[in-house]
């Protein structure tokens, strides 16, 4: 509704340009490390490292393309985490919760026969509601016993991981029949006809609809949490939970309610992913919900930003994906996109670091001129 | 009064006699300018008061000195020496020690707990509870070291606050309104006993405060800032409340709203001798009571009655003073009015209809808004702006639908801007980014905007400057004239006194009895306070 007064809370406003050197050099460091881990490990450049990123991620409309594609689930995820941090509840179980969803949208993708225009739609509303389920067992847990939700989202990651893997080997659930001697533990494929549409033309820049579909999302989180009474009740339990009360804000009905959501975001995110890029539910690890938890931790709570900055992660999966193409080892991909995040979250943490260093210096001064200063005549 | 800042001392020489001067201070907060190129000088050995209106821009210069804020221009002088104050941390370590306007104590850990944190050393928990009995009993302020700060009461929080930074030893002491939520006795002994130990041991203390009597009674000096500028400085000998209220507010004041907020005049006596026949609009005798308070109970968490089968009753109309030793039960009694605590037993009934404790926003629906005594606990919203504090409550009415109308919400804010004086850069201010004067005017502004049918105001002046106190009071006056019920909440029984229309005495969580105005006695009070019945 407003933007900040200046000065609140961060009571040095010449900071500001302290923070861009810091992001500026953090990402700097984390790239030169990056090329020369690489160098070490393989023996391409830095140049053809980043060169391959580029091209991976933007150099054509194809590219482009796909990584819109990969940051279309990172996006959905961030839109949601960002809805449940308003509300003061930190939901780090993205992750399980787009897994459940994945599984519950294959579930109806594969058990509901019907025609696409049906199925469809169908399967991502049970992938949301799948994900909202599972965020709904912390809000429970947390509603009755009072247990903190950061745990159980964070215990329910790994929970979920083998429920879906549960589900993927069992032929009455998801798991296919190949007709070999041991199937694989994955669902079927979705069939062409059932999977997301796509825009654009095959060859050059073409999207699926789930990005339009995301987009429309992060519209719609932006009006309900900053222009609807909602929105502002929900800014008033994140900020001050006893105020929100005595407001008549209930923590149970309105907190629940956000990690829930946000759940179902997280959820939907899965069904987006396996009708419009996966296409098979499989009991592996995709980490969309992590990066997308991280996309909105580094948004700081800004819808704006998080387009943006999840189109970024978007990037670094499909230049990795390329790089890997090039003959770089999948880990190094995973480390340099881990250093990559470091260096986006790192400049906060070294900033307060910094400011608690020069208050050490001032202190060991002081002691000095108190020493140096004469005994007080009384 | 000669200036070192003209000739800073030197090493060699430093000048004793300025325990602190503070040189040409500025600090800009976007357009508005906080402290302008002021100077301030505290010399050892003396109780330096610090006044001005709200939002003149003491607790910046206090913030800039303990390092909480970084000046646009200006130094420091400790006993001569130029320092940079960078921090609270470093403030400590030069021996400044500040008490805040706001709680910076930690809910959740006890007294002693509170008192001994932040020390470097492995805290031993008998010694610390031994200290901490031990500066509570040499400062007169009693409070349970082994008490947790969440069940306690304002003052009582207050209370831990001063020892908090008393055990530092500070050299310079700053207390930024200590005693707004404590007595007037209480406060009266704790600066008798600064007094001498400052004197004795060659401390420096500045008080902030806006209670003209408290900085007649116990400082040396005073200085006297308006709109971020320095307007007077003078020794308290040769000052008087006029006197120091003309320079606050820069033109006379009405010598009768003066007097009513010091509590020089019996307000109560002269609105009965003006009003006379005029009459109110509700017969107070016979009006219906809006408040009712059956039975009602309410255990801490450790088990201690809070309330202890508490009866009241509050009519349309009237304001019932609600006296007593702080921490028997009036915070409870609140928290359970603003929803926030739920009943062990009893029944609390808005015109008769029996409202369900505990249940969030129950009692504002049923019509009661409460000014709570600690403003940030549950009061206001700091990361909020002012214009959404101000309807923090009551956002259907600036509501089209689900739509909050950014349009309404302004319009609401610049009219109880203007009407309750509030000071702020723009409505859109942060909460936080206003004075503590400021902030309690939103709280109030929006308790009294939504015409409540019983308002409960805990310590409603607490923070405001004489101006404001003598309004508010007209405000409550007036609301319980027009048939509002206003239960009055305080630790300053002459402000119980001066606006009561009836006065409930609540000693250990009962209500020991109501007395009608004719039985006004501060003695009998006083009594009912240590726990006799009427
Ligand atoms: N952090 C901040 N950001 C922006 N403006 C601020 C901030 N702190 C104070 N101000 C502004 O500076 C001015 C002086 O505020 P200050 O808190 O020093 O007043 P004060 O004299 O202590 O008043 P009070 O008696 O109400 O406590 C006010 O106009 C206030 O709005
Ligand atoms: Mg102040």
């Amino acid at each position: 509704m407003n933007e900040p007064a200046p000065e609140f809370n961060s009571h040095r406003g010449a900071d500001v340009s302290r923070m861009i050197v810091l992001y500026v050099a953090a990402l700097s460091i984390a790239l030169l490390l990056a090329s020369t881990l690489i160098v070490l490990v393989t023996d391409a450049s830095p140049l053809e490292v980043s060169e391959a990123l580029y091209r991976g991620s933007f150099s054509s409309p194809s590219a482009i393309g796909f990584t819109i594609e990969q940051a279309t689930p990172i996006l959905i995820v961030a839109l949601g985490s960002l809805i449940a941090s308003r509300s003061g509840l930190f939901n780090i179980g993205p992750e399980g919760q787009f897994a459940v969803g994945t599984a519950a949208g294959g579930l109806v993708m594969f058990q509901m026969g019907g025609p696409p225009a049906v199925v469809l739609p169908l399967t991502l509303v049970a992938a949301g509601l799948g994900g909202a389920a599972w965020a709904g067992i912390a809000a429970f847990l947390k509603a009755v016993r009072g247990v903190d939700v950061v745990i159980t989202t964070l215990l329910l990651n790994f929970v979920a991981i083998q429920v879906v893997s549960f589900c993927v080997n069992r032929y009455w659930l998801l798991q296919e029949r190949t007709g070999g001697r041991i199937d694989p533990p994955q669902s079927p494929l979705v069939g062409e006809s059932y999977r997301l549409p796509r825009l654009g033309s095959p060859t050059g820049f073409n999207v699926h609809t789930g990005f339009l579909l995301a987009l429309v999302l992060a519209a719609a989180v932006w009006y309900a949490v900053s222009q609807t009474r909602w929105g502002f009740r929900l800014r008033m339990l994140g900020f001050n939970p006893l105020a929100a009360r005595a407001a008549g804000v209930n923590l149970v009905v309105l907190g629940g309610g956000a990690l829930v959501l946000s759940g179902a975001f997280a959820g939907l995110a899965g069904g987006v992913f396996f009708t419009a890029t996966g296409f098979r539910v499989t009991s592996g690890v995709l980490n969309y919900g992590y990066e997308g938890l991280l996309v909105a931790l580094i948004s700081r709570g800004r819808v704006a930003a998080i387009v943006p900055i999840a189109i970024a992660f978007g990037a670094l999966r499909s230049g990795g994906g390329y790089l890997g193409a090039t003959g770089v080892p999948r880990y190094m991909v995973d480390i340099v996109q881990a250093l990559i995040v470091l260096a986006a979250l790192m400049p906060p943490v070294i900033a307060d670091r910094m400011a608690r260093a020069r208050t050490m210096r001032v202190i060991r001064s002081a002691a000095r001129v108190r020493e140096s200063a004469p005994a007080v005549p009384s | 009064m000669d200036t070192p800042g003209a000739d800073a001392p030197t090493r060699d020489q430093p000048d004793h006699a300025e325990a602190l001067s503070m040189r040409g201070i500025t600090k800009r907060f976007g357009t508005t300018v906080a402290c302008d190129a002021v100077d301030f000088d505290v010399r050892s050995g003396e109780i330096h008061g610090l006044l001005g209106q709200n939002g003149a821009g003491k607790s910046t210069l206090m913030k800039v000195l303990t390092g909480l804020l970084t000046p646009d221009a200006g130094s420091v002088l400790l006993r001569g020496q130029p320092v940079v104050v960078h921090d609270p941390l470093a403030a400590a370590s030069l021996g400044i020690g500040m008490v805040h306007q706001h709680f910076s104590i930690v809910e959740a850990l006890t007294v002693w707990e509170n008192v001994a944190l932040g020390d470097r050393a492995k805290i031993d928990k008998r010694r610390a509870i031994a200290e901490t009995e031990e500066l509570s009993e040499r400062y007169g302020l009693d409070v349970d070291p082994r008490a947790v700060v969440r069940d306690l009461s304002a003052g009582q929080r207050q209370r831990v606050e001063l020892l908090k930074c008393l055990r530092r030893d500070p050299s310079l002491l700053i207390l930024d309104e200590p005693t707004s939520v404590l007595t007037l006795q209480e406060s009266a002994e704790l600066f008798r006993i600064l007094r001498s130990t400052v004197k004795q041991e060659d401390r420096a203390v500045v008080l902030i405060s806006h209670k003209l009597d408290e900085i007649l009674a116990s400082t040396d000096r005073v200085t006297i800032m308006r709109d971020g500028s320095v307007v007077a400085r003078m020794d308290t000998a040769d000052a008087d409340a006029p006197t120091l209220a003309n320079e606050m507010v820069g033109r006379p004041v009405a010598l009768e709203r003066l007097a009513g907020a010091l509590g020089l005049v019996d307000v109560a006596a002269a609105r009965d001798a003006g009003d006379g026949d005029a009459g109110h609009d509700f017969d107070r005798g016979t009006s219906p009571p809006v408040l009712q308070v059956v039975e009602a109970r309410v255990h801490a968490d450790d088990g201690r009655p809070l309330l202890n089968g508490l009866s009241l009753e509050v009519r349309a109309g009237e304001i019932l003073g609600l006296a007593g030793v702080e921490g028997n039960g009036q915070a409870a009694l609140a928290a359970v009015l603003h929803s926030l605590v739920e009943l062990d037993s009893g029944s609390v009934s808005v015109e008769g209809t029996e409202i369900r404790t505990g249940r969030a926003g129950a009692m504002m629906d049923a019509g009661v808004a409460v000014v709570p005594a600690d403003r940030h606990a549950a009061g206001c919203v700091l990361e909020m702006s002012v214009a959404e504090n101000l309807v923090l409550d009551n956002l259907g009415s600036v509501s089209r639908g689900h739509r909050v109308s950014r349009q309404l919400t302004l319009d609401n804010a610049r009219r109880l801007m203007e009407e309750f004086d509030i000071r702020a850069s723009s409505p859109d201010s942060l909460m936080g980014a206003l004075s503590g004067g400021n902030q309690q005017r939103v709280v109030l502004a929006r308790a009294l905007s939504r015409s409540p049918k019983l308002l409960v105001a805990d310590q409603p002046s607490h923070g405001l400057d004489v101006g404001a106190v003598a309004y508010v009071a007209e405000m409550l006056r007036d609301a319980a004239d027009d048939g509002m019920a206003v239960l009055l909440i305080s630790a300053e029984l002459e402000e119980v006194l001066s606006l009561s229309d009836r006065i409930a005495v609540i000693h250990r969580g009962e209500i020991m009895g109501v007395l009608e105005p004719s039985e006004f006695d501060s003695e009998t009070i006083a009594l009912m306070m240590g726990g006799q019945r009427a």
